[in-house]
């Protein structure tokens, strides 16, 4: 429970960092594809988005990892579950990173 | 004793009626589908911003997709989802700790749990209180207009 109370505490100051950020100015055009581009290619933005990802990705499937392995208890099942769960993560991680890479121009097109 | 003279079987009306349970109950069921619906979420997220990678008229599809009523009442849903997890799951960070337990008791009739006292349930009333003001905010930044 650990990782999960302190993924829980981090992800808490970065999401509310990135939900500010549709803030600074008019919300419709905090959306816009120029302003949002423009978030991508600064940096630090760039490692919080990431940071988030990760942090956000390894919260939500332990909660679901914890809540599928106490609906029930037998080899395959806890097998099973955590497999999937850690799978789910790291593609998740996967393809969110490749749209941070892509989007901030850093990765090869 | 016939079964036809027990009083006792509610079925599943029963099963659904929040009376019988505690506010701690509420608050555990609400911590749960939050955050299972926040992964939702989040996993439709991280594809719905993919979109970026595919150009200008890409993002503008997705966006005439998701800047829509319905798509500003799920968010303003996760908005409320979000507030009340993480608020909640601070108060449980500490319950987890110990503080805000009280000291054991002798379980004396009713039974009251010593654990279950105004401590906790003024933390489950601030976690939804504060997810109602978010959602009020977010409703007047999403509905009501630049």
């Amino acid at each position: 429970m650990k990782i999960h109370y302190i993924t829980g505490i981090a992800a808490l100051f970065v999401v509310a960092v990135h939900i500010l950020m549709r803030l600074i100015m008019p919300y419709s055009l905090s959306l816009e594809y120029e302003n949002v581009i423009a978030n991508y290619h600064n940096i630090p933005y760039v490692v919080l988005l990431e940071s988030i990802l990760v942090l956000i990705a390894i919260h939500g499937f332990n909660g679901l990892r914890v809540i599928l392995l106490e609906l029930r208890q037998s080899k395959a099942w806890e097998d099973g579950v955590i497999i999937l769960t850690i799978a789910a993560m790291m593609a998740v991680i996967a393809y969110g990173t490749r749209t941070i890479i892509v989007a901030s121009g850093l990765g090869f097109e | 004793m016939e079964v036809a003279d027990r009083n006792n079987r509610e079925g599943i009306i029963g099963w659904l009626n929040p009376g019988r349970y505690g506010w701690e109950r509420v608050s555990y069921w609400l911590q749960r589908l939050t955050g299972v619906g926040l992964l939702a979420y989040f996993v439709g997220h991280i594809y719905e911003t993919s979109s970026l990678t595919q150009g200008p008229d890409a993002w503008a599809a997705m966006l005439e997709l998701t800047q829509t009523p319905m798509g500003h009442l799920i968010l303003l849903l996760v908005i409320g989802m979000s507030t009340y997890h993480s608020a909640n799951g601070i108060r449980l960070i500490f319950t987890h700790g110990g503080k805000g337990l009280g000291k054991p008791g002798r379980p004396d009739y009713p039974y009251d749990a010593v654990s279950l006292n105004y401590r906790q349930k003024s933390g489950i009333w601030i976690a939804l209180i504060l997810a109602a003001a978010a959602m009020l905010y977010g409703a007047s930044v999403l509905l009501g207009g630049e």
